[in-house]
């Protein structure tokens, strides 16, 4: 039964990296910024729910507040920053350098704020467990699972049923007739990183619901969904949530063959070869 | 005239030393995941520095500490060791975390500076360099006493291990399987976390398939959530550890209930937690203890150095050392080489306390 406890575990550690995947794929595909201060919004989100809790709000205030202030600070960083880069005519390299600073200044002063303790939200709902198929699971990891499934399609349907969506397509495919035909790229470009800014929230304040709260945690979480976001192919919702879930049973499952210390070198090197022969991803359209 | 010129020379080159601060280093991680244990370092040397200040100094000179931030990272701390030893002239450096102290410690034997590691246990540490001292036993005397205990007293006659994948947990793993096996108990499987990591349920499963009798554990941060998870799966092992399970938030956590663990004797004085506590709003716990007595220990040297009159160089401090031997600070400490020798207390986790089971005295 060790195999099945390791794939339920897989799934709901996936299920969180494919919130981060799907969250960032929307920013790259659309704005073609690699937006690695993407991993210090995630670890935003759960700070300030946290502080929330802290001062008295109800559970699903806390869960709004991050939510909330993770798109405003999405809102701002486009505006504030990459807008005004690319306004002046800064490459993706610069944008890219940019964002890393924003994101190491933005993880120290969570740091600074918040001490770089493991804090926990301890609240003992979150850590009770349930026997599911002989497999035991705490609330917090089911309420990953149902936000993960739930945020995966509501991007499904956000990115082809409306007309945000559909701009945001428009924009993502080709920047220049987007402009050209008033679509407003740079309104979309603001849009899409609220929303994903917004998503990226939920993880950021369910993984450390489970795990503990640390100011530099989103960084392992965001290399993974970013190849995630590659090998599912550049744009593809689905692909880059599959392949994120993927990658988790994959690093799960291979302790059963594999020692732990060559886990995450065994399922990336896959990867890399799978690359090899498919570099536009899995499900490049 | 002549004689006031002369007088007036003599003044000028006795009143500098006199009014000039002995300034020290120290290379600690102030920021990244390491920085929980880093900032309690840093209060613990702050501390003992500001206590010998407020009684004017040593022989008049105030003591100043240069910190710089490494982020536990080797290569930042090479760089930092340098900046201190070069530009600052520090002749002592206290360090923290087996990997960056690894990283300096050839550089201390080639600049003769004296690097005082007051919390970190990797054995290699041990031989790592003649400038090195360690205020701390090494891991190998503590998991020794861990691993006769468990197959001993606790009739634990199989275990697991879980190890973080850095320098103190892979040297930790060794030494316990090595004294276990030794002691004749079985090691029935191991796996690794990455630092920072506080998932730990995938090692956790796969451990617990082999039904050990004992999990030992050598984890540096992320114990609250290990007690969680241990609790979480369902585990039927008793999970024991070393002096990292010394963590006040493990300690109150309920799913630790029954863990065991091997301690490093460190005493305060209830006053002097107090005042500490007054002072930075944080417990006196483990690791301020372990380098408020480092720090002591350094300056004891230092005002040896400065009462025979001796320039204070790393090489003279390391003399002086080694020389005075026995220092009965807040814990006796004993410097038979450059690793101290301590007394080891075996502890268990109950009821929200940390409780002394049995008391080993040092070998």
């Amino acid at each position: 039964m060790l195999w099945l406890h390791l794939l339920v575990n897989g799934l709901v550690w996936g299920c969180a990296l494919g919130m981060v995947a799907v969250s960032f794929s929307l920013v790259f595909a659309t704005t073609k910024i690699f937006h690695v201060a993407h991993a210090a919004v995630y670890g935003l989100g759960g700070y300030l729910a946290w502080s929330a809790l802290k001062h008295g709000m109800p559970e699903w205030a806390a869960l709004l507040v991050g939510i909330v202030a993770c798109a405003i600070t999405g809102t701002l960083i486009q505006k504030l920053l990459y807008e005004r880069l690319d306004r002046r005519g800064a490459t993706h390299l610069v944008i890219l350098i940019a964002s890393l600073g924003l994101s190491a200044v933005m993880q120290n002063a969570v740091a600074a704020v918040y001490t770089s303790n493991v804090l926990q939200f301890g609240l003992p709902w979150a850590a009770r467990t349930t026997a599911i198929g002989g497999v035991l699971l705490t609330t917090a990891q089911m309420l990953t699972v149902v936000a993960g499934i739930l945020s995966y399609l509501g991007a499904m349907w956000f990115a082809h049923r409306t007309v945000l969506g559909k701009r945001m397509r428009a924009v993502a495919s080709n920047p220049f007739l987007a402009e050209i035909t008033r679509l407003q790229p740079r309104q979309v470009h603001i849009a899409v990183m609220a929303i994903a800014s917004a998503m990226v929230a939920i993880p950021g304040v369910l993984v450390p619901l489970d795990l503990g709260l640390q100011p530099f945690g989103g960084v392992p979480i965001l290399l993974t969904a970013t190849i995630a976001m590659i090998a599912g192919g550049v744009g593809s919702i689905s692909g880059a949530f599959l392949v994120a879930v993927g990658i988790a049973v994959l690093q799960n499952l291979s302790l059963l063959v594999i020692p732990g210390e060559w886990s995450i070198g065994i399922t990336f090197g896959i990867f890399v070869i799978f690359m090899l022969f498919r570099p536009r991803g899995l499900f490049a359209g | 005239m002549l004689r006031i010129s002369a007088f007036a020379l003599a003044m000028a080159l006795a009143l500098p030393a006199w009014a000039q601060p002995i300034r020290l280093g120290a290379v600690l991680p102030l920021t990244g995941p390491a920085a929980v244990v880093g900032t309690q370092e840093q209060r613990g040397i702050q501390f003992a520095v500001d206590e010998v200040n407020a009684k004017g100094g040593i022989g008049g000179h105030l003591i100043e500490v240069q910190f710089e931030d490494n982020q536990a990272k080797p290569d930042q701390s090479v760089l930092l060791f340098n900046k201190l030893v070069d530009l600052v002239k520090v002749p002592v450096v206290f360090t923290g975390y087996s990997g960056p102290t690894l990283a300096m410690a050839p550089l201390a034997t080639r600049k003769k500076t004296l690097l005082v590691n007051g919390g970190a246990q990797a054995d290699a540490l041990d031989k790592a360099s003649p400038y090195l001292i360690n205020t701390i036993p090494v891991l190998a005397g503590e998991l020794e006493v861990l691993a006769d205990y468990l197959f001993g007293d606790a009739s634990k006659k199989t275990a697991a291990v879980l190890y973080e994948n850095n320098a103190a947990g892979i040297a930790g793993r060794d030494d316990f399987v090595a004294s276990y096996t030794k002691a004749g108990g079985k090691v029935l499987a191991q796996e690794p976390v990455q630092f920072g990591d506080t998932n730990y349920r995938p090692a956790l499963l796969k451990l617990g398939a082999t039904n050990p009798d004992v999990l030992f554990v050598i984890i540096t941060s992320g114990t609250p959530q290990l007690a969680d998870q241990v609790r979480q799966v369902d585990a039927k092992y008793m999970v024991a550890g070393n002096t990292f399970f010394s963590d006040p938030e493990l300690i109150a956590n309920p799913n630790a209930e029954g863990f065991t663990h091997t301690q490093v004797l460190i005493n305060a004085p209830d006053g002097m937690a107090a005042a500490f506590k007054a002072k930075f709003g944080t417990e006196f716990d483990f690791f301020p203890k372990q380098y408020y007595n480092a720090t002591t220990i350094v300056l004891s040297c230092i005002e040896h150095l400065v009462k025979a009159g001796k320039p204070i160089t790393g090489e003279a401090l390391r003399t002086a050392l080694l020389e005075i031997k026995t220092f009965k600070g807040i814990t006796t400490t004993v410097f038979n080489t450059n690793t101290a020798a301590t007394q080891i207390n075996m502890n268990r986790l109950t009821n929200k306390t940390d409780t002394i089971i049995k008391v080993i005295p040092p070998k």
